[in-house]
């Protein structure tokens, strides 16, 4: 047994970390926040891409490098708040590998590559949900319908649609996407609403494509609790610096017994979503069986713990905590964010109780 | 990463869980529900149990041969442990002997202590209790006031010790006493020292569950041989507190194991009352199944880097406040799912008879007190890990 990353792993992580340090510190997220129309930095996105981080998901012959490096990365990403949707990029490129049309293959090299942005367009509106039974329809080799919730559906060059004949590929319209920008607390965070009646090439058939779904859906969970992770890491570091600066009464405010079992506290959930993701993703790698069942268990566990911590350095912060200039409200924004896409905490604390072991008779 | 037991540890675990169905009459919770039993017949059939166990190999297992022990790893005792907790076996009478005056003697004792001693308490013919805390030292430890004098060649002790598990049946105590008023640390020494003689008054205070498990002692003058000093005068705190830390492993896999099972019972008793589909209450066990799982990950995590060699450190803290906490989390909402029918205890008409609710939803608020409270875990953790400023 052992927990530790392996040399090549620890290895990523230095240099996903020196590399987000330097190209994307926090500012430049606060930069995207505030002033970027596209929402993302899309440079950034194709020297990721040739890297090799957009097919961090592919198999080992493509380059891909198996789902607790995925982890690695994706924690790293969460301890700068990485603006854009890199995240469902990976996803992406995933699906498209598994998907055996001829132009599946070309976008695939494209959006691995950080050429070409394509996305996931899953959500429906309220009552339509699931994604089982899409309203949005594929016949003439056109895809009608509306798409809600689509990340950076606008800046898109492609989607992947989810219909009720299957997936369907979206290559951008020549007049452009028929979007309707949405404005969600996380400003660096785009989302739109999609009308589609758009060319298109059809994926896969029904079936096939809700299992890619549902590959998508526990990948984009595994990778949302390890952002989340490196969220609370790194908000907790934020917390114990500051507390440990910051004086009143003539004494640090970290001194104070108070604070310090907050701060315990915000550990013990830190660590815990630590150890969950970590063994999802070691699940997920070695195909032990158990992988839909840890991601839901992890995902569940990550979104209220990261609500907590980032919560909570918000208050230890005090009056600069609730300031617009301060860092910690950029965590709070994407932990939210995180925790309501990729199965919300009520669905997947139902989707581990389905596939708990201890629910088997 | 590997988070799988090797082909070898997978082997132990089957040999492990055969073995226990062989030998495990019925879980300890039916013995507990069965009339004829009164708390000493229970004492009895937890003292049979481990001599069982004793003579299986499966007491101190990472002790040297010639201690009982089988040279095993840490996680082959975690092991161990899980099959015990899931299979509601009883806990044995000598457990604290067993987890810290076994490593205490075999680390700091001297030859003739480990002779005379080990074997009996691995057979249970001498029980064991522990005398650490007093009525005015509790999570304070060190300021301890139990004084041992020298009386010749021996010592004399005189105080009282508080919370003492299984000490209404013990045969013998492990103590730690004053030598020197003037050395906070260096002032304490660790004796052992045996209940039947003149000068040791022992009374059983009941507890929340109606129980007498735990006692009081009054040392007035005991004698205390000083071949019965284990290590040197003034080692005792030392001694201690390596010894707390000595099986941090042990029980890394044990809790979600015991809560696991635990689960059933409540998924079980849910069907029984047809309220499981309902979303609220599958939320609820959800979030139970969910937590108990990622204490099962940090549990993996902690065994893990114990088998690497990585020492786990203030990791025990976590995982000491996430169990006792979760326990009080998990019996808190079991009892609330099973409505009126979760309060019955375990004797009576009507009580369901895999989990006794009642007693467990009691029994968990001690979990957070001994061993080290949440506060106190919570400070090691401020200080230790997260290095926060002392105060001033």
């Amino acid at each position: 047994m052992q927990f530790d990353l392996n040399e090549d792993q620890a290895l990523l992580r230095r240099s996903t970390r020196e590399f987000l340090e330097k190209e994307a510190p926090l500012a430049e997220t606060r930069v995207v926040m505030e002033e970027s129309a596209e929402g993302y930095a899309k440079n950034l996105y194709a020297q990721l891409g040739d890297l090799g981080y957009a097919g961090l998901l592919l198999s080992e012959e493509e380059g891909g490098l198996g789902a607790i490096a995925f982890a690695v990365v994706m924690a790293e990403m969460g301890r700068v708040a990485f603006p854009g949707p890199f995240l469902d990029l990976t996803l992406a490129v995933q699906m498209l590998a598994n998907c055996p049309e001829a132009s599946a293959r070309e976008w695939q090299d494209r959006a691995g590559a950080g050429s070409a942005l394509v996305v996931i367009a899953q959500g429906e509106d309220i009552g339509s949900t699931d994604p089982a039974s899409p309203s949005v329809v594929f016949e003439d080799n056109r895809v009608r319908g509306s798409k809600v919730f689509v990340p950076f559906g606008a800046q898109a060059d492609a989607l992947i649609v989810s219909t009720a004949q299957g997936l369907a590929l979206v290559p951008r319209p020549g007049a452009g996407w028929n979007a309707m920008p949405l404005t969600t607390l996380d400003h660096a965070q785009r989302f739109v609403r999609l009308n589609f009646d758009d060319e298109a090439i059809r994926l896969t058939d029904p079936e096939s494509g809700a299992a890619l779904l549902a590959d998508a859906l526990r990948l984009g969970a595994l990778g949302a609790s390890a952002q989340m992770f490196g969220i609370m890491e790194r908000s907790l570091e934020i917390a114990v610096a500051y507390t440990s600066e910051r004086e009143a009464f003539g004494a640090p405010i970290g001194s104070f017994q108070a604070l310090q079992h907050r701060c315990a506290d915000m550990l013990i959930q830190t660590e815990s979503t630590r150890s969950a993701t970590f063994r999802a993703a070691w699940a997920e790698e070695t195909g032990t069986g158990e992988a839909a069942y840890l991601s839901s268990v992890a995902k569940a566990w990550a979104g209220p713990a990261g609500r907590f911590v980032c919560g909570q350095t918000i208050q230890l912060l005090g009056g600069v905590g609730f300031t617009w200039e301060y860092d910690p409200h950029i965590y709070l924004k994407r932990l939210k964010t995180l925790e309501q896409f990729h199965g919300s905490t009520a669905w997947h604390i139902e989707n581990a109780l389905a596939n708990a072991p201890l629910m088997e008779a | 990463m590997d988070l799988c037991f090797t082909d070898a540890q997978i082997q132990f675990q089957s040999e492990v869980r055969d073995w226990i169905g062989a030998h495990l009459e019925r879980p300890f919770t039916s013995e507990v529900r069965d009339s004829a039993h009164d708390a000493n017949s229970l004492v009895e059939v937890r003292r049979s149990w481990q001599k069982k166990l004793n003579d299986a190999g499966y007491l101190g297992m990472r002790w040297a041969t010639e201690w009982g022990g089988r040279g095993a790893t840490e996680v082959e005792e975690a092991i161990l442990q899980a099959e015990l907790n899931r299979a509601d076996a009883p806990v044995i009478p000598n457990f604290l002997g067993v987890s810290l005056l076994g490593p205490a003697l075999i680390h700091h004792g001297s030859e003739e202590q480990r002779r005379r001693f080990i074997p009996k308490m691995l057979s249970a013919d001498e029980i064991w209790c522990q005398g650490f805390s007093e009525p005015g030292s509790g999570s304070d430890l060190a300021s301890l006031r139990t004084r041992a004098e020298p009386d010749g060649d021996n010592f004399r002790i005189t105080g009282q010790k508080v919370w003492t598990t299984f000490g209404p049946w013990a045969d013998w105590i492990f103590v730690l006493a004053r030598t020197d008023p003037e050395d906070r640390y260096g002032g304490i020494s660790f004796f052992l020292v045996p209940i039947d003689q003149e000068g040791v008054e022992m009374r059983p205070l009941k507890q929340i569950t109606g129980e007498s498990e735990f006692g009081e002692v009054f040392f007035d003058g005991a004698l205390a041989k000083r071949e019965h000093l284990v290590g040197q005068v003034g080692e005792g705190w030392r001694i201690a507190m390596t010894v707390l830390g000595y099986e941090r492993g042990a029980s890394t896999l044990a809790s979600p194991a015991e809560y696991e099972s635990q689960l059933r019972g409540l998924v079980s008793a849910l069907e029984q009352r047809g309220t499981l589909e309902q979303p609220l209450v599958r939320e609820k066990l959800g979030r139970l199944v969910v937590e108990n799982e990622v204490m099962r990950a940090n549990g993996l995590r902690t065994l893990a880097n114990i088998a690497a060699g990585i020492a786990p450190g203030p990791e025990s803290s976590i995982q000491k406040i996430f169990w006792s906490e979760y326990h009080q989390r998990m019996t808190d909402t079991a009892v609330e799912l099973l409505g009126p029918q979760g309060q019955l205890e375990a004797r009576s008409p009507e009580s369901r008879p895999e989990i006794d609710w009642a007693y467990q939803y009691l029994w968990s608020r001690a979990g957070t007190i001994y061993s080290g409270s949440s506060e106190i875990q919570r400070n090691i953790i401020a200080k230790r890990v997260l290095h926060m400023p002392t105060a001033r």
